[in-house]
């Protein structure tokens, strides 16, 4: 018998006391374990085993609530989960062979109330009374769920969702809970690097930062300050961005900085107008959209939890949905208007919609309609490739509905036909009365943010003109100097003209070398390259200076989501042996070596700074925006009404070659992605996915190695039959490890040529 | 006649549901909301043991239910009727499905029935074999094609039920007395049995008496004299009746001095039981009271639906003990504590298959405690309970890839961060046409 103190006295039992379970535990302590009137041998079924590659079941510990079949069914609609057998037998359980791969399946480790379903990634590695939660958002995409990191030992240990009923519910995707192991991998960069000899050698902060700082004032003095370009990142947060541009614009004195997917799309500044007004909670109102446009957008792949929102959105409130996609999306399997569009026919099916919808008044006369006068629906079906049933359908949805909302994504709006199709959705969502509701997505998770922060070659912070007569003024008030006028180059012609007209880059948190080979060949010629990043990236493996900086986790920051949601992400952990620091800190060094005090003393001192600049983004300090975040009002940003015509050359595609699509997928296998072991199984791997008859067609079977070729490279991929993709069509997603894609796509609209290796 | 006169005409017989509940049916039939369309289920899944009185309708008179069905939709307002049937009932299922081709052939059934502006279709389904589908909500469930589970109530199924429409569900036997009523009047049904307990009902006769079987016979007889002038009295004649299941074997068991009791539902309730499905099984004083609480107790753990957990850990807990005891493994206390658990299932599970798996045990304990003690002195004089089995060993989570999908990528080396040499570019700037094209 232990004397009776001796529980208060163990180490353990103080850490205990703090918890919330530390009764059941005291108690177990002071008294022994339970004595159990069951004195029969007990049943036994299956002990953890794997259901998913992600999720272990336990059925011992299961007490057959079945919430996690409900979670399944009704929120994710697939019924992956089942009770079998009967009585006291009764078990949950996977159908035979088929293992759960719902986008958002690891909330039923959340929901669970007994821990028989444990995280694969994360079980058993603390005691729940040992780790410090943190309260935290997800950057895998821009909806920025709602998280709490939970850390023990300067580790992150787990990632669950936290509720935000305005934006994830209780939710999270199995990317942001699982897919985080890059965060403690031991190939992050600790410490400042610099090339001597041909190779990049561990330095001190001083040392790095005053090469940087020389080597630009030297470019600066002898190409000028437009020989120098700045690479922000949508994926870092609001501080970082900010700062990275007020260090080009004052110190360097260029319109030189952009972003990926910044400049290069023709995006609108407004986003959603709010994820709460999309989903239907679980005694909530319903919807305020009656219909729902996604055109280009696939947020089964791209955005998990808006997928969710829209699932609950068709099936709970009786919401429409119109997909345009050159995929047969997951989300046509509700049945609303599909048209399946081929890659170069965006603008012809846009202004076919438009006529439609002209013709179905009986408007002749307006303005809108003369633009599209020529338009037929021979057009529609032969350069769209569009059935007219479902482009009828879908006007006379979009003519009906009180409140339609259209979304589109990056991809159907990159490069100069981007700016062609977002002027025909605005024509389109104009003439059917739903022109405020019209709204681009990003698919990073500060895709908002980084544009907000002015992080464009052609926009200050807050979306003001470069010779805006009111928003200037005040910022080179605020920063003390006059500010270029000139527009700077975007992210694309940054890295095309480097080696050229650009001399040196300072690239933050960007990868283009791993893109487009082209791009790596151009980054080699440049005078100077800094980069500041997490890992060695191929980016990072050109450096002449490498700054190490810190993830989201291991500092704070404000993310603003695709609905213009300014979130904070604190500082949940910190590596103690690092010399990483955060994005704030370095350029603010990097500052004082160009003789300018930012005096900034934390992110929160950034933060503040920023709700001063950007009047958008007035009053949101790190205390002001708290635990749910703030959502700034877009009423100026809004769309015009002004209609102009659209128009896009055609796409003509030879025998024997199919037209070029990338896309995002969840699982793409990308470099942070890939550093999560338990996951390798279901990343998307390097295929090139065509439709059947194609391959059929091209004499080509599921799995064969091939050689994707146009007159822009060669990629050797895989080939995967896929019945989804339009025939016609060759689809491989971006971000793969392995395969640039962008180097085929080369900015705009391609065909590639599909054949067979030799070996 | 209008259907409002048939519910009344109904109400005024006062036909009980003779599924179990003996819940009124003409007043069951006036909850029933006002929204359209409304569904009449007729439960024909008899799966109480001891209790046969409806396949015998099914099979040999089948047209006496097709006809109260005509008429109770005809009340209800009901176009469609489902009948959802014993999946062992092949027989009776065969002869309902013929029986339906004559009425439709005649006009009795499909639209316009009769001239009116009527129109029914009847639906036989049959179960999978279920018990707890017997249970009006499973049964909506399970007819909706999902797993036979009960659902909350309220809203009850007059409210919300099939397809979450109005719907009534009644007993097959219910819905012949209706036939009855409508044909020959509120005054001739209730010149049989009493006044709280109108008309006749079918006894299902069985155990150890010389004539099992069906007997119809007006509410209120005497259980005595189905016992012994129908059903011939016991068995064998030197071992005489120890207890009786006036009910169905959920219901809880009468002693031998108790069969005076007048079979109707106020007399047998207070005699501490329930007069359920009128399945009167007859026990001889050969029969070992620990076997039929262990037999009981057997059924039940098999038919648990699972929905619940004192239910489902309940039935298979108690068969275990009784199991180990007929072992001769028990132990004194052991039926304290089947006691214990009845009262922690009884009333605390979400249907009432939770009450009707352990009333019976309830009133065996109760009533034959003596019995059971005795059992296990003689089998078990030391209290010894058997040796457990270890529990399997824990066997940690290696963490390798899942066998359960196929990776899609080949990681090279440590980190795909050294991943350049998977790529093959040619002619990066400069353009040259590739000969295949040219």
């Amino acid at each position: 018998m232990q004397p009776r103190n001796w529980a208060s006295r163990s180490p353990s039992f103080v850490a205990i006391q703090n918890s919330s379970r530390w009764r059941a535990a005291a108690q177990t302590i002071r008294y022994g374990p339970g004595i159990s009137q069951l004195v029969e041998a007990k049943r036994h079924k299956n002990k953890h085993y794997l259901i998913s590659d992600t999720i272990v079941l336990d059925q011992e510990r299961c007490v057959v609530c079945w919430r996690c079949i409900r979670y399944l069914e009704e929120w994710e609609d697939k019924p992956q989960l089942g009770l079998f057998e009967r009585g006291g037998a009764t078990i949950i359980d996977i159908q035979p062979g088929q293992p759960v791969n719902a986008k958002t399946s690891g909330n039923i480790i959340d929901i669970c109330p007994v821990g028989a379903l444990t995280n694969r990634v994360a079980r058993f590695s603390f005691r729940p009374w040992e780790i410090e939660r943190t309260p935290s958002i997800c950057t895998q995409c821009s909806i920025g769920c709602n998280t709490r990191l939970d850390t023990r030992t300067h580790t992150l240990r787990r990632v669950v969702g936290r509720e935000n009923m305005q934006v994830n519910d209780q939710w999270i995707c199995d990317k942001g809970r699982f897919a985080n192991g890059w965060v403690n991998d031991e190939k992050r960069l600790t410490t400042p690097l610099v090339r001597k000899d041909g190779t990049l050698q561990p330095v001190s902060w001083p040392e790095a930062l005053t090469l940087v700082a020389e080597k630009l004032q030297a470019i600066k003095s002898s190409a000028g300050a437009d020989a120098i370009g700045g690479i922000g990142s949508a994926k870092l947060a609001n501080e970082s961005n900010y700062l990275l541009q007020r260090f080009m614009r004052q110190l360097i004195g260029t319109n030189n900085i952009d972003h990926r997917d910044g400049a290069d799309i023709a995006a609108l500044p407004s986003g959603l107008p709010a994820l709460a007004d999309l989903m239907k909670p679980q005694y909530g109102p319903d919807p305020k959209y009656d219909v729902i446009m996604l055109f280009g957008v696939d947020p089964s792949e791209e955005l998990p939890i808006l997928d969710l929102h829209l699932k609950r959105a068709v099936r709970r409130g009786k919401a429409q949905l119109i997909i345009a996609h050159p995929r047969r999306i997951e989300l046509t399997r509700y049945n609303g208007p599909f048209m399946q569009y081929m890659p170069g026919g965006e603008v012809a099916l846009l202004n076919g919609l438009l006529h439609l919808a002209a013709k179905a008044k009986e408007d002749k006369n307006s303005d809108a309609v003369k633009l599209v006068a020529k338009v037929t629906e021979k057009q529609l079906r032969e350069v769209a490739g569009v059935e007219v049933d479902a482009a009828k359908r879908a006007v006379e949805l979009l003519a009906n509905a009180k409140n339609a909302l259209i979304i589109y994504g990056p991809m159907p709006a990159r490069g100069a036909n981007g700016v062609q199709v977002r002027q025909a959705l605005q024509n389109l969502a104009n003439y059917t009365g739903h022109g405020e509701r019209l709204a681009y997505v990003g698919l990073d998770a500060n895709s908002q943010g980084c544009r907000d922060m002015g992080v464009l070659p052609n926009a200050l912070p807050g979306h003001v003109g470069l010779e805006d007569e009111l928003g200037r003024p005040h910022l080179e008030q605020l920063w003390g100097v006059t500010l270029p006028v000139t527009p700077g180059k975007s992210y694309s012609q940054l890295l095309d003209s480097a080696g050229d007209s650009i001399k040196a880059l300072y690239i933050m948190g960007a990868d283009p070398a791993s893109e487009r080979p082209n791009w790596a060949a151009n980054l080699d010629k440049l005078d100077f390259l800094v980069v500041q990043e997490i890992f060695l990236t191929e980016t990072a493996q050109m450096a002449d200076v490498v700054l190490p900086a810190v993830s989201w986790a291991e500092g704070n920051g404000t993310f603003t989501n695709l609905e213009r949601r300014v979130q904070r992400a604190a500082k949940a952990l910190g590596n103690p042996q690092t010399k990483a620091a955060p994005d704030w800190m370095i350029l603010d060094h990097l500052a004082g070596q160009f003789d300018a005090n930012w005096a900034h003393d934390s992110a929160q001192s950034v933060t503040a700074e920023i709700s001063h600049a950007v009047p958008l983004y007035a009053g949101m300090t790190w205390n002001a925006i708290g635990d749910q975040g703030r959502q700034w009002d877009a009423f100026g940003l809004r769309t015009s009404d002004d209609y102009a015509a659209a128009e896009q050359p055609v796409l003509t595609a030879e025998a024997g070659e199919l037209r070029l699509m990338d896309g995002t997928v969840l699982y793409d296998g990308g470099t942070l992605f890939g550093l999560t072991r338990q996951l390798s199984n279901v990343a998307f791997g390097l295929h090139v996915a065509v439709n059947p008859a194609d391959a059929a067609r091209l004499g080509l079977e599921d799995g064969t190695a091939v050689k994707v070729r146009n007159r822009y490279g060669i990629l050797t991929l895989s080939l995967k039959l896929d019945a989804t993709v339009k025939a016609g069509v060759a689809w491989i997603p971006a971000s793969l490890a392995g395969a640039p894609v962008g180097a085929l796509l080369n900015g705009g609209l391609e065909v590639v040529s599909i054949e067979k290796t030799d070996n | 006649m209008k259907p409002e006169e048939v519910v009344e005409q109904v109400k005024a017989s006062g036909i009980r549901g003779r599924g179990g509940a003996g819940f009124p049916t003409g007043q069951k039939w006036s909850f029933l909301a006002p929204a359209m369309p409304r569904y009449l289920v007729v439960n024909a899944d008899e799966s109480e043991p001891g209790t046969f009185k409806d396949r015998i309708i099914m099979e040999y008179d089948p047209h006496q239910l097709i006809e109260g069905i005509v008429m109770s939709c005809f009340a209800i307002k009901a176009e469609r009727a489902f009948i959802y049937i014993r999946g062992e009932y092949y027989f009776g299922y065969t002869r309902l499905v013929e029986a339906i081709k004559e009425a439709k052939a005649k006009g009795f059934l499909g639209k316009g029935i009769f001239g009116t502006e009527m129109n029914l279709e009847i639906v036989v389904h049959r179960g999978a074999g279920a018990y707890e589908c017997g249970e009006e909500t499973a049964q909506l469930s399970s007819l909706e094609g999902y797993r036979g589970h009960p659902r909350m109530k309220p809203p009850f199924p007059a409210v919300e039920g099939l397809y979450s429409k109005p719907t009534i569900v009644n007993n097959v036997e219910s819905i012949a007395n209706v036939t009855q009523v409508m044909r020959h009047g509120v005054q001739w049904y209730r010149g049989f049995g009493t006044e709280k307990s109108p008309g006749m009902r079918i006894f299902c006769l069985s155990g150890n008496v010389k004539y099992p079987g069906l007997y119809e016979l007006p509410h209120a007889t005497p259980l005595r004299e189905i016992l012994f002038t129908y059903g011939g009295g016991p068995v064998n004649d030197e071992a005489p009746f120890k207890a009786v299941v006036p009910g169905g074997l959920s219901m809880k068991m009468l002693s031998a001095d108790q069969l005076d009791t007048p079979m109707d539902y106020e007399a047998v309730a207070a005699a501490g039981s329930s007069l359920g499905s009128a399945g009167v099984i007859a026990i001889d004083a050969a029969q070992s009271m620990v076997t039929i609480a262990r037999r009981t107790l057997g059924f039940y753990r098999e038919e648990s639906c699972g929905k619940c957990t004192p239910c489902r850990e309940g039935t298979g807990w108690l068969e275990k003990i009784l199991i180990r005891i007929e072992e001769g493994d028990g132990r004194e206390q052991d039926v304290d504590l089947l006691n214990h658990i009845t009262k922690f299932i009884a009333g605390k599970s979400f249907c009432p298959f939770g009450e009707a798996a352990v009333w019976g045990l309830q009133s065996n304990l109760a009533k034959f405690r003596p019995e059971f003690i005795t059992f296990i002195e003689e089998t078990n004089p030391d209290q010894r309970i058997p040796a457990l089995p270890i529990r399997p060993i824990y066997r940690p989570d290696t963490g390798e890839p899942s066998s359960l999908t196929v990776s899609a990528i080949e990681l090279v080396g440590e980190s795909p961060l050294n991943r350049d040499t998977l790529v093959e570019i040619a002619h990066l700037i400069d353009i040259v046409p590739d000969p295949g094209n040219a």
